[in-house]
Formats: structure tokens, C-alpha cells, sequence
């Protein structure tokens, strides 16, 4: 086989492996997306988009050990761009309210889960994403500032402030302090 | 609240400090319960809002496929589109030497002009339009293109099926206040059977969100759900595509 040959064969098994990959992203892109908008649609649409544009452009991608930091940035460049653009869609509530897990388990989670998420609704945009990203995705501080293009000393103040938020308004809807978390009874 | 120890009591929290970073604010909770209870705080927000969005709901709309199916389904397009590129490439390169059937290929042709379509098993050729260029001349070129295949394909008595799948701004093709071609579409529609004209539901959601847009389609206009699902799909069956 040519060296011209090799090469092509060699590039085209890379990508066959990272488009395995990327395609594995799909659930937690959603996650990530489905937070920052709360819309379940928009968030399949931001997924949709996110994947397409990663297969397309495979090659830009440098550091493979890099490769959720660079859908997840892909995923935020696609936000700025459309979702801001966007009115509100009505039925928002109900997407909140939503979960796909059984009855029972939902039943008991979901007073802290709607309270959660309505809280984070409540939040500026620029500290709901950097909350999202290190706790939901749990991205370090450097990789979060990577992904929103701001210094890291940013990605800090702003998670401070969301959380400060987070707390006033979760302790005015009262979920005591020791409550936030309800402990599960041992099975 | 003190500012700096708020943010380092967040990297605490988050496991942003060097372990010699955290011996010392360990040391200072010891001393100082508010501290400690902040700290503590700070990790049930954590883990009440991956609880919150550990299982977000997902969209209600009718699917094709499920969501893992249609991505994987996304990226074996993709995957056949760089198989058809390269088979092209090595086919033209050095074909007799690889011995590859080209048949199982999918004929990729982004400019919609003239490579013979695929046989996609049986007699049958099965190809499929997708249609995504909002230029209504070049869509007009696409009916006369499909019209002559048909009428060519009728006439030697050989099997042909042929969807046009219009997505993104090639919808216009299909809208009833937009096309250009309503007439046309219709007497093809109703002249041959063998031929489908397909709208995407994606995009006219989308244009009802962006754009406050009702679309109404053309009568001979059928709806699927996806038209990248849909295309993919028709490749993996075996059918020809041809992107406009």
C-alpha cells in the first residue's frame, strides 16, 4: 500500500473510532443542554446539531483525551448563536416539572427536583451554565473556563454568585438547610 | 461573608485545592463550625442539582427512532457518506486490484449531477432526493430530473421508487404559500405512484419556534419525523442518495 494510501486508511480508522465516541456523548450533551434551557426539544435540537457539526469537523480536534471538552464547546458556541434568538416556548413549567423516571421514585424526588431546577431557572445565564457545567458535568474549573471562553478567575465569581443565589432562593422556598438532601432509607 | 474565603471554600467544595490547600481550610473548619457547615452546604447543593438533572424528560414528540438509535443512525450516515467518498476515490485510484463491489456503495454526488444510481437489491433501484438548497430553479431542475427518470424507467417496464425528502430551507419546495411547483407536484404525484414527496417535521417546528411560522404544506406532501433520520435511514436500507 502506498504511503498516500496508509495515510488515508490510518485517518479514516481514527474516525470511525471517535465518531463511536462522539455518538456516545449524545445522553450527556442532552443532560448539559437540557439544563441550560429546559426545554426538552430545544435541548434535542442543540444535541442534534452538536454531533452533526463534530462529525463534520473531526479533523479540528486536536487532543483526543480532549474530546468532551470540545463537543460540550461546540454544544455552548450552538447555544450562544440560536437559543438567545428564541422566545421562550409556553409550557416551560411542565418541562420542569417532567422526569422520565418510575412514579414512586419520582414521588419522592420530585419536590427537591423541581425546587432545584427552578432555582437554577432563576439564575443569570452566564452563572446558570458555569454552575451546570461543574456540578451536572462536573468539568474542572479550567476546562469550564476553556469551554465558555473566559478566564478562569470568572468561571470562580460567578460560580460563588450562583451558588450564593442558589441558596437564598432555595432556602426561601424553604428547604431547610439540613433538608436539601432527604437521606434514602437503607433498602 | 468574606469574598476570598468564599471562593476557596467553592474549590474545596469542588476539588480544585492542592491537598496542602486542603489541610489548612480542614484545619481551620476544626476551629470554626460556621465554616464547616458552609463547606457542608456547599456539597448538598452539589449533589441535589446532579440529583435534579440526573434524569431530564425527554422530548414528547413521536420518534422514528429512539434518541440513541437516531444518533447512532446520524453517525452511520456519516460513516457511509466517508466509506462512499473513499471507495470512491480508491475505485477511481485502483479498482481492479481491490475487487470491490461497488454496488454496496452509496453513490454520494453533492452536486446532484449524473452518477448512476445504485441498485439496491432486487431489481429495484431506489433512490432518494434530499433536498435542502431553498432555490426553487434548482428544484425545478430536480422535478424535471425526476420526471424524466421516472417516465424512462415506466417505460422499459423496470422498477423504480423515488422520495423526495425536502429539509431545512429546501422545505419551501413544500410549503402550499411558497412552492413554485404546487401544480407540478401535484400532476407527478398523481401520475406516478412509485414517487414520494417528503416534509420534515424537524423544520417546521423549528421555523413555528425561530420564526412564529404556521407551515402548511402541499396536499401531496407527506410528513416523517426527521428528514437526517429519514435519509440515513433509506441508506441503510440499501436506496441511493442524492443530496440537492
Amino acid at each position: 500500500m502506498s504511503d498516500k494510501k496508509q495515510l488515508l486508511f490510518g485517518k479514516f480508522g481514527r474516525q470511525r473510532k471517535l465518531r463511536a465516541q462522539i455518538c456516545a456523548e449524545g445522553d450527556r450533551l442532552y443532560r448539559i443542554a437540557w439544563s441550560w434551557c429546559h426545554d426538552s426539544h430545544q435541548a434535542d435540537d442543540l444535541v442534534q446539531e452538536t454531533l452533526a457539526r463534530a462529525l463534520t469537523k473531526i479533523d479540528s480536534l486536536r487532543e483526543e483525551g480532549r474530546l468532551q471538552v470540545w463537543l460540550t464547546q461546540i454544544l455552548a458556541n450552538l447555544f450562544r448563536d440560536h437559543i438567545r434568538r428564541i422566545q421562550p416556548e409556553t409550557g416551560l413549567e411542565a418541562d420542569i416539572l417532567a422526569t422520565s423516571g418510575g412514579p414512586e421514585d419520582a414521588a419522592e424526588r420530585s419536590q427537591l427536583i423541581v425546587q432545584t431546577r427552578q432555582a437554577i431557572e432563576s439564575l443569570k445565564e452566564d452563572q446558570r451554565q458555569v454552575l451546570t457545567l461543574v456540578d451536572i458535568a462536573e468539568f474542572s474549573y479550567a476546562d469550564t473556563a476553556s469551554i465558555l471562553g473566559v478566564p478562569v478567575g470568572t468561571v470562580m465569581s460567578r460560580l460563588s454568585r450562583a451558588r450564593q443565589r442558589m441558596r437564598t432562593i432555595l432556602e426561601q422556598q424553604g428547604v431547610g438547610r439540613a433538608a436539601v438532601i432527604p437521606l434514602r432509607k437503607p433498602r | 461573608m468574606n469574598s476570598d474565603n468564599d471562593l476557596e471554600l467553592n474549590a474545596f467544595a469542588d476539588g480544585e485545592l492542592s491537598e496542602e490547600q486542603q489541610a489548612e481550610l480542614l484545619e481551620a473548619m476544626r476551629n470554626d463550625p460556621d465554616l464547616a457547615r458552609r463547606a457542608c452546604e456547599l456539597g448538598q447543593l452539589k449533589a441535589s442539582l446532579r440529583l435534579a438533572y440526573a434524569d431530564p424528560p425527554r422530548p414528547s414528540r413521536p420518534r422514528v427512532a429512539t434518541r440513541r438509535n437516531r444518533w447512532q443512525a446520524v453517525a452511520a450516515g456519516f460513516m457511509l457518506l466517508a466509506l462512499g467518498l473513499a471507495s470512491g476515490w480508491v475505485l477511481h485510484a485502483n479498482a481492479p486490484g481491490l475487487g470491490l463491489d461497488t454496488s454496496r456503495f452509496v453513490v454520494f454526488d453533492p452536486d446532484g449531477q449524473g452518477q448512476l444510481p445504485a441498485v439496491a437489491g432486487g431489481n429495484e433501484t431506489r433512490i432518494v432526493f434530499h433536498l435542502t438548497n431553498p432555490d426553487q430553479t434548482v428544484a425545478g431542475e430536480l422535478l424535471d430530473d425526476v420526471e424524466a427518470m421516472l417516465t424512462a424507467y415506466q417505460a422499459d417496464g423496470r422498477p423504480l421508487r423515488v422520495e423526495v425528502v425536502s429539509h431545512s430551507e429546501g422545505l419551501d419546495l413544500l410549503r402550499e404559500r411558497l412552492s413554485r411547483h404546487k401544480d407540478r407536484i401535484h400532476s407527478l404525484a398523481g401520475q406516478f405512484s412509485n414517487l414520494t414527496f417528503v416534509a420534515c417535521q424537524n423544520t417546521i417546528n423549528r421555523l413555528k419556534v425561530e420564526r412564529g411560522i404556521e407551515v402548511r404544506l402541499v396536499p401531496d406532501a407527506e410528513i416523517i419525523d426527521s428528514g437526517v433520520s429519514h435519509v440515513v435511514k433509506r441508506q441503510k436500507q440499501g436506496w441511493s442518495y442524492i443530496r440537492v
